[in-house]
């Protein structure tokens, strides 16, 4: 049986399609990272699969179960961290894990969740007091009560420091281990490559691709640029590249052209280039980077965080070697 | 029992509201106002009954107008609030369904409001008792608990609309709104009203009585004092007017279950 399953489901919001003849399947068991740039669609599908939000068109299971017919109880077999909520500001963090508990009639320990969160020393705080972070790791502890079959994590490491980012991968890991599915979201590729079994990529309301981490590492790492400096060249020059086989594109930029291809065809490309009649002076190539990758699926779009570097601030690159 | 579940929720955050507790100071300084002002007025002498005291016409003013205006304040964000601060998707990422969360709230609300209620009106009588009032225990938490119902009912009038509102602005002006048709409005129509139902050509087939009882019915504050006045005089559910007095207990129980149930019928279809 599969964890998720949406079936060519689209969602309308007026004249807007947030999400387009979407098809995607998460089996059980495995660790799902649901990828993209912010505005990409990612939260509509995600309140679609918790019914806050109705497909215009298309059919979602859940656990085996249709979601809008199931109801609430379909949420007793779910955990959830939603995007963009709030905490009750005047009720302690151990009263909404308390909360949580009575409401899927578990029989988890409030410390014990309060600990595993690393909320233990503010759970006799009010909320309102909390830091984003602090939110983020209460809303996390209230979708691990009552060990839920299906985990469902919308940006799960908003406001999270590097730390707190690291504990929630260890979080989604152990959570895996004991059997749970896990289906979460983000913007930024490297939380998601160390911990996902498979991850899709969506972009502007569509599923652009969908691999596993190292399908994709494959894909980035076949991929090559070839730099090279030319005595002189012209764009007609490199019509007889671009008929190769495995040549994606090539561009000419005065005495600098910029071939991207298969790694397996750079010497094609250079003898190619030599039977033109051009002389290279000099050789660069650059492979392809996982972070390339997911821009290019996403015209650059998207948010590349490297760990440990996270000042917040998104740093927009577009990938190399006009593709 | 998931409704249950979310109204002790809504309860526990309730009552941690300064507004909440502000609230129940201002019931317990009024009722005792209301009790010195009524004694200094009595011609009866050095003790007043606490009949006479429900009965004055500044208990009449804070119970038919202020409560429902309150009640009305407190709860007209019960849903809108949550769903625009994002707290309703933490609350419906829990098992918990759209109805759950509607009829919660209006217990839990009501229940909060209820003790601010039951407090603003036992505490002041309490001391009073043991100088210069005369308690009628039984009169006396009947009124209150009838001003607690008068409560519970515009509370579930707010939230049914809360949940049937698109934003909190709408909510708010909507709130304003109902208080002004079924307290000054209501007031001022009744006179007018009075004049053209006695004017009423004989072909029209009910009678004049009837419209005016409905109309008295139909609105919970005018339920409520009916239903005061008869418990004040010792004639609840007694003399000429119990079968009116049933329908009036009958109707304040409907607005309680059918507000919520029309505010539920259009959160049902919306999104978040």
């Amino acid at each position: 049986m599969s964890a998720i399953q949406l079936s060519s489901v689209t969602k309308r919001f007026g004249d807007i399609e947030a999400v387009r003849d979407l098809d995607l399947t998460v089996e059980s068991g495995e660790i799902y990272g649901f990828l993209g740039p912010n505005g990409a669609g990612k939260s509509t599908t995600i309140n679609m699969l918790l019914d806050f939000v109705r497909p215009t068109e298309g059919t979602i299971t859940v656990l085996g179960e249709p979601v809008e017919a199931a109801g609430a109880e379909l949420r007793e077999r779910i955990g959830v961290l939603p995007e963009g909520f709030d905490v009750y500001s005047r009720l302690t963090g151990r009263k909404h894990i308390e909360f949580a508990i009575d409401s899927k009639e578990a029989d988890d320990d409030p410390a014990e969740i309060l600990d595993r969160v690393g909320l233990s020393e503010a759970a006799d705080r009010p909320a309102g007091g909390y830091s984003k972070g602090m939110r983020q790791r209460l809303a996390l502890g209230m979708a691990l009560v009552g060990e839920p079959e299906l985990l469902i994590l919308d940006e799960p490491s908003t406001g999270l420091d590097p730390g707190g980012a690291r504990e929630m991968r260890e979080i989604v890991e152990a959570e895996a281990a004991r059997g749970a599915t896990v289906f979460f979201s983000s913007h930024v590729l490297g939380q998601v490559e160390a911990v996902c079994d498979r991850v899709g990529i969506l972009h502007e309301g569509e599923l652009v691709t969908e691999d596993s981490i190292e399908g994709l590492r494959e894909a980035s790492d076949s991929e090559a640029t070839l730099i090279l400096t030319v005595d002189d060249a012209t764009d007609d020059d490199l019509d007889a590249v671009r008929r190769l086989d495995g040549v994606s594109g090539a561009a000419v930029d005065g005495s600098m052209v910029t071939v991207s291809c298969e790694a397996g065809v750079k010497t094609d490309v250079i003898s190619t280039l030599g039977e033109a009649g051009i002389e290279i002076q000099d050789i660069e190539t650059e492979s392809t980077s996982l972070e390339e990758l997911f821009l290019s699926y996403t015209d650059g779009e998207g948010v590349v965080e490297k760990e440990g570097t996270g000042t917040g601030e998104p740093a927009v690159a577009t990938p190399e070697g006009g593709q | 029992m998931s409704w249950l579940v979310v109204a002790r929720k809504d309860f526990e955050d309730s009552i941690r509201s300064r507004w909440l507790q502000g609230l129940t100071g201002l019931f317990v300084g009024l009722v005792a106002l209301i009790a010195v002002v009524s004694l200094r007025l009595s011609t009866g002498g050095e003790t007043i009954s606490t009949n006479a005291l429900l009965g004055a016409n500044f208990m009449g003013l804070l119970s038919g107008t202020l409560v429902p205006l309150i009640a009305l304040v407190i709860a007209y964000s019960a849903v809108t609030g949550e769903r625009e601060s994002g707290s309703l998707k933490l609350l419906l990422s829990l098992p918990h369904s759209r109805a759950d969360v509607v009829f919660g709230k209006v217990a839990g609300r009501s229940a909060a409001l209820s003790t601010a209620i039951i407090v603003g009106f036992v505490v002041p009588a309490v001391i009073l008792a043991l100088g210069p009032l005369s308690l009628d225990i039984v009169s006396y938490i009947g009124y209150t608990l009838l001003v607690a119902l008068l409560m519970s009912v515009f509370v579930a009038i707010a939230v049914g609309w809360s949940a049937a509102a698109p934003s909190q602005r709408v909510a708010l002006g909507g709130a304003i709104g109902l208080y002004f048709l079924f307290v000054p409005f209501w007031e001022i129509i009744q006179f007018p009203l009075q004049i053209a139902i006695s004017a009423l050509p004989e072909w029209v087939p009910v009678s004049g009585t009837a419209i005016s009882n409905a109309l008295f019915l139909s609105n919970p504050a005018s339920a409520f004092r009916g239903l005061t006045n008869a418990l004040l005089q010792g004639q609840l559910f007694a003399g000429e007017t119990a079968g009116l007095q049933v329908a009036a207990l009958s109707m304040l129980l409907f607005w309680l279950l059918a507000a919520p149930l029309v505010g539920l019928l259009v959160f049902q279809r919306r999104d978040l």
